[in-house]
């Protein structure tokens, strides 16, 4: 039902339930959640050509959250196939002694894991060459105990990254931290934010030539999002890219070329706001950043505007929900797009862009696939920002589509609320058709696999009263499963083809990232803690494990010193849908944790607090 | 005798019914913070007796609705939610970290919390904390919760439930204890 | 105090909508005086005339049957000619109501108004989303110009009237309304909340200044304007308490941290005229009262007493007059 495009053609819906129904016999085993679901062939329809991206040579490691620049998360190891995958056993464990949401990833280096906690922020390094992994090191930041109150949706973070013999990562108090990774000393420390503001660091940095690309937290506290390049070497701030006000905050100058005429003009972050809203607006940047050396471009997005009530801030709202293309070298940008102008539902821009070369049209365009919060994924020509595709991924009511001409998201006005009025249905919900969540690709079957909720919800606008540190967001949210009553979907996505090829059904939300491996097995984990691969062709589930706590982190694999392959995933329940059971909040009031907890009423009762790494290893 | 009691009744039910509702607009705010408020109930030796600073508005069905305004006012909402927390904890419920008396809520708001609570102290004048405190204390049933105006509960999601004094908690929300939280 | 102040009065009207509404109102008076001033008449006429045949002995006593008839066609007319007076009274009131009811399509001004227990929370929402700016309890609008205004409402029911200009139009929590006026000669006219809406209803007023073109433009230009960071030390010392202590909790300040819209937007009080939704004219001594001790003067108000040391209040008094 929620592949539109699949409805069409009903012989290949027959031959592919066949070949579904052949699968299942082979591996004799269950295939849960994925009944109705309509299964499509392995491959493109009819050998059609498939997209791919350029890899790095593999090492073995994974020294940044998403392994690649590309941001692919793609890994060559193939010693775990789907044909033996099903042997995996865990081969050792760690407990990181912190009980709210791990949505980070572990790092492998010169055989020596890192990992990086939420608040308190403290980075373990564990020995991988000797028996059990013991601690070599542990670094504690001490951060300020009080940014727990700023932080929107639990005190996560993303993960640390590996440069240049260091190990960089922000805390929650809005420090960037470079450790030596061999002894654990502190190289530099540099506080780029300020929690009385509202502002916290959640995000994974990304190292980018000599630079730490980072940016702040707090859309949802009346926050200005920026971008800041940090001098590697020294931990000096080299540029500041906001994503609101005058074209100089922006970094917007001669260089400046967007695609669509809506988004030329001069200083529109300015005169895209009401007054001097701008400074309050939001577009904070916390999610995921690529980079391409050829074009010498980084691409990220933006966050949602603020506060969240749109009837306080009339206009446009640049540069928030925007996806941003500049030169890291001096922080100009080069070509924006804004996904959700003036947007109504809290849908940020921050999502992964998946850097990948795909045939479009008789001919292979460089292309940036983004699945965003508002439920379409975008196929975009990463060299102009031109918008190829935009295609639905999950049950949207909220918009109709995307105007490819004029690149305008085509909103359903009933679906806009206002103050004291309460809006039923709204689709995606808040969080998005998919959240912070990172995807995988693999070159071998050319899909892109989406982790990712299948929520709805009903909203009231209320007066939001801007008082500096405290929250800014004026709307009053009640979220619920969307359409089939289950709450998260696992896609796997043609970027060729522009639509789903299957999906996977989940209860809760898939508010895990995913990991794709060149033995054609994808790794997700799930929020009542079972851990699973399955079959990157046709989804069917090869093996599951049962963690100690509900899955929200972002797997890993990597070659161990004894030459094995091994699959790392934390274990630790929170984040804004594991609120509920992190911050120990109370169902009786649908409101809580900004709505998300109404839709997760029973998750108390399927998971329990959490924080460990689990790793496995065939035997 | 019986008709003596029988009157003495209804003028103290018709006085207190008036106590209810009284609203006074000009008071001299209560001592800005009770002194010595205790947190902990351990205490090092024979434990002396501390009688909680009472809150003048406790059974004041204006200043609990005065307490709900403010709440939304003050962004209270913003990490509390409409008592079912969010970035701060639930207050709905019956578990307290930093105590539920009058007084501890008092100072707790006005103090501030090393895990996340801000600080209050000069921002919200003394009367109206003591609204405030009223209100969160209906929240969780501590005080009545008839001055309440339910209408920021129209969106909860139990059908039939006019408020949230209707509405069952669920079987499965079994929650640890929450010591840990801000 | 206010200049050009116009007695608050439908009697006075200075606009299209008031001036039909006063005609209609002239109108019903007139008629009605008159057909009182008949039936008077008829009753007198009828006592002198039912006295003199009591005191008359030549005349014949009256034929029971021709009385009855007589009377029959004399209430018949009575009858006809008050439906005919009920017609007139109706079709008159329909083709006034038309002439309010359209909203002109031409209105180079929108204004969107909040009611607020108690006070008016107006923003000018021009075309350019930028322009936008907010006021409290004191609207400007160029004379000879038709205003669209957006009513809606924050808590309660509240009702605008402003007499010598409109007749009165409901502000309603959730829902929007919207009323147009124009007003046809510069002065100011008073204002008020027509619709019972708590405590301090009676003290929910607010003025309309209409002015000549330029001089509104003016207006517009200066209130788009942030606020000034203050040069001299006390008043720079006023912005200090205004933003560390409770006034930023409720107030916003243009151009500085404070941003919450829970009370009036003081960007430029000092342009205002008057405070606390036109209770009291807007001088030091007024404004030092009002912070210090609100609710004396507006028992009920939402504006919470502040306790300031003298040499802060006197600082932040400074500030608030600075705000031009």
């Amino acid at each position: 039902m929620t592949i539109r495009s699949s409805m069409q053609c009903r012989p290949r819906r027959v031959l592919a339930s066949v070949m579904l129904l052949l699968l299942a016999a082979c591996t004799r085993e269950d295939v849960p959640g994925r009944a109705n679901e309509p299964a499509k062939p392995a491959t493109p329809a009819g050998g059609a050509p498939r997209a791919s991206a350029v890899l790095d040579p593999e090492d073995g490691q994974w020294t940044r959250p998403a392994k690649s620049l590309s941001a692919i998360r793609y890994s060559q190891l193939a010693e775990i196939t789907a044909d033996n995958v099903k042997n995996l056993r865990p081969a050792w464990s760690f407990s990181t002694s912190v009980l709210r949401g791990h949505e980070e990833a572990p790092l492998v280096v010169n055989n020596t894991m890192y990992i990086l906690t939420p608040f308190p922020n403290l980075l373990y390094a564990l020995d991988l060459t000797k028996s059990g992994a013991p601690m070599k090191w542990m670094y504690n930041p001490k951060p300020q105990s009080e940014a727990q109150g700023v932080a929107c949706c639990d005190v996560v973070n993303r993960g640390p990254v590996f440069a240049n013999g260091m190990i960089v990562f922000t805390t929650l108090d809005n420090h960037v931290i470079a450790v030596d990774a061999a002894t654990g000393t502190e190289r530099w420390n540099t506080k780029v934010g300020e929690i009385n503001v509202g502002e916290t660091m959640t995000m994974a940095p990304l190292v980018v030539k000599n630079l730490v690309l980072v940016g702040n937290s707090g859309g949802e506290m009346g926050v200005r999002g920026w971008l800041k390049a940090l001098d590697l070497g020294s931990g000096a701030v080299r540029w500041t890219a906001y994503s609101t006000g005058p074209d100089s905050d922006v970094l917007i100058g001669p260089r400046f070329k967007p695609f669509y005429p809506s988004h030329r003009g001069k200083d529109l972050g300015v005169s895209t706001w009401p007054g001097t809203q701008w400074k309050i607006g939001g577009g904070t940047v916390w999610g995921w950043i690529s980079y391409d050396p050829a074009l010498n471009l980084v691409f990220y997005g933006t966050a949602n505007p603020g506060p969240w009530n749109p009837d306080q801030r009339p206009g446009d709202n640049k540069w928030t929900s925007t996806m941003f293309a500049r030169d890291p070298d001096t922080g100009e940008a080069v070509w924006a797009y804004q996904m959700s102008p003036h947007d109504l539902h809290d849908y940020d821009g921050v999502n992964e862009s998946l850097l990948l070369d795909v045939p479009w049209k008789g001919q292979t365009r460089k292309v940036l696939l983004h699945p965003d919060r508002n439920g379409y994924v975008y196929l975009m020509d990463r060299t102009t920002g031109e918008v190829l595709s935009a295609e639905p991924f999950v049950h949207i009511t909220t918009t109709h589509g995307v105007d490819l001409k004029s690149g305008a998201l085509q909103y359903e006005p009933s679906k806009a609320g206002h103050v004291g009025e309460v809006v039923r249905d709204i689709c995606p919900a808040s969080p998005g058709g998919k959240d912070w969540q990172p995807s995988s690709f693999s070159p071998r079957t050319g899909f892109v696999y989406l982790p990712h909720q299948n929520l709805c919800q009903d909203a009231e606008g209320l007066e939001a009263n801007y008082i500096a540190g405290t929250p800014y967001v004026g709307m009053n949210v009640r979220m619920m499963a969307g359409p089939g009553g289950h709450r998260g979907e696992l896609t796997a996505w043609d970027p060729a083809a522009a639509r789903a090829a299957w999906k996977i059904t989940e209860d809760l939300p898939v508010w895990s990232g995913t990991l794709a491996t060149a033995g054609d097995v994808v790794f997700y984990g799930t929020m009542d803690g079972w851990f699973k691969a399955i079959d990157a062709r046709t989804g069917t589930e090869l093996w599951k494990y049962k963690t100690g706590s509900g899955i929200i982190g972002q797997p890993i694999t990597y070659r161990g010193p004894d030459g094995k392959q091994y699959v790392a995933i934390m274990s630790g329940v929170g984040g804004w849908a594991g609120g509920i059971v992190a911050g120990n909040l109370d169902p009786r009031d649908s409101s809580a944790a900004l709505g998300f907890a109404a839709a997760m009423k029973d998750l108390p009762s399927k998971t329990t607090k959490g924080g460990t790494l689990y790793v496995f290893a065939l035997p | 005798m019986r008709r003596v009691a029988c009157l003495a009744l209804v003028v103290a039910a018709s006085v207190g019914g008036c106590r209810r509702e009284e609203r006074r607009f000009r008071e001299s705010p209560p001592a800005t913070t009770p002194s010595a408020v205790r947190i902990s109930s351990l205490q090092p030796g024979t434990v002396a007796d501390t009688t909680p600073a009472s809150n003048p508005y406790e059974a004041s069905a204006y200043a609990q609705s005065e307490g709900q305004r403010l709440f939304g006012w003050y962004n209270c909402a913003g990490c509390h939610a409409n008592g079912g927390g969010g970035m701060g904890p639930a207050l709905m419920d019956d578990e307290w970290i930093y105590g539920s008396a009058p007084d501890q809520i008092y100072s707790t708001i006005v103090q501030g919390r090393p895990n996340g609570m801000p600080s209050f102290a000069g921002k919200i004048p003394s009367p109206q904390i003591w609204q405030i405190v009223t209100y969160v204390r209906s929240l969780s049933g501590l005080t009545p919760m008839t001055g309440r105006s339910a209408r920021a509960e129209h969106m909860n999601f139990y059908q039939g439930a006019q408020s949230m004094q209707g509405a069952q908690k669920p079987k499965h929300a079994f929650r640890p204890p929450a010591s840990e939280f801000p | 105090m206010l200049q050009g102040l116009h007695t608050q009065s439908v009697l006075d009207p200075v606009g299209p909508l008031a001036v039909s509404t006063a005609r209609l109102w002239w109108f019903s008076l007139s008629v009605a005086t008159v057909v009182y001033l008949l039936t008077v008449g008829a009753l007198c006429w009828a006592l002198a005339r039912a006295r003199r045949r009591e005191q008359s002995t030549t005349e014949p006593p009256l034929d029971p049957v021709a009385a009855e008839s007589r009377m029959t066609r004399g209430v018949g007319i009575a009858i006809g000619a008050t439906v005919v007076i009920l017609l007139v009274f109706l079709g008159y009131d329909l083709s006034v109501g038309r002439t309010l009811s359209p909203i002109p399509k031409a209105h180079p001004l929108t204004i969107e108004l909040t009611g607020h227990q108690w006070w008016w929370e107006a923003t000018y929402a021009d075309t350019s989303v930028h322009d936008r700016f907010t006021t409290a309890n004191e609207i400007h609008v160029p004379v000879g110009q038709p205003v669209l205004f957006l009513l809606s409402s924050n808590d309660v029911i509240h009702s605008l009237w402003v007499p010598n200009l409109a007749g009165k139009k409901d502000l309603i929590p959730g829902y929007t309304q919207s009323f147009w006026f124009r007003a046809d000669s510069a002065g100011t006219y008073r204002g008020q909340c027509a619709e019972f809406c708590g405590h301090q209803h009676a003290k929910m007023a607010m003025f309309v200044i209409a002015e000549p073109l330029e001089e509104y433009q003016r207006w517009v230009l200066s209130q788009r304007d942030t606020a000034h960071t203050p040069l001299d030390s006390v008043a720079a010392h006023g912005r200090e308490v205004f933003l560390t202590g409770t006034c930023a909790m409720c107030h916003a300040i243009g151009g500085t941290a404070a941003g919450s819209h829970a009370g009036p937007d003081l960007t430029h009080l000092a342009s205002r005229r008057t405070i606390a939704a036109g209770s009291l004219p807007n001088t030091r001594g007024n404004l030092a009262g009002w912070i210090v001790d609100p609710q004396g003067i507006k028992p009920g108000a939402k504006m919470p007493p502040n306790l300031l040391r003298p040499n802060d209040l006197d600082a932040l008094l400074t500030y608030l007059q600075s705000l031009k």
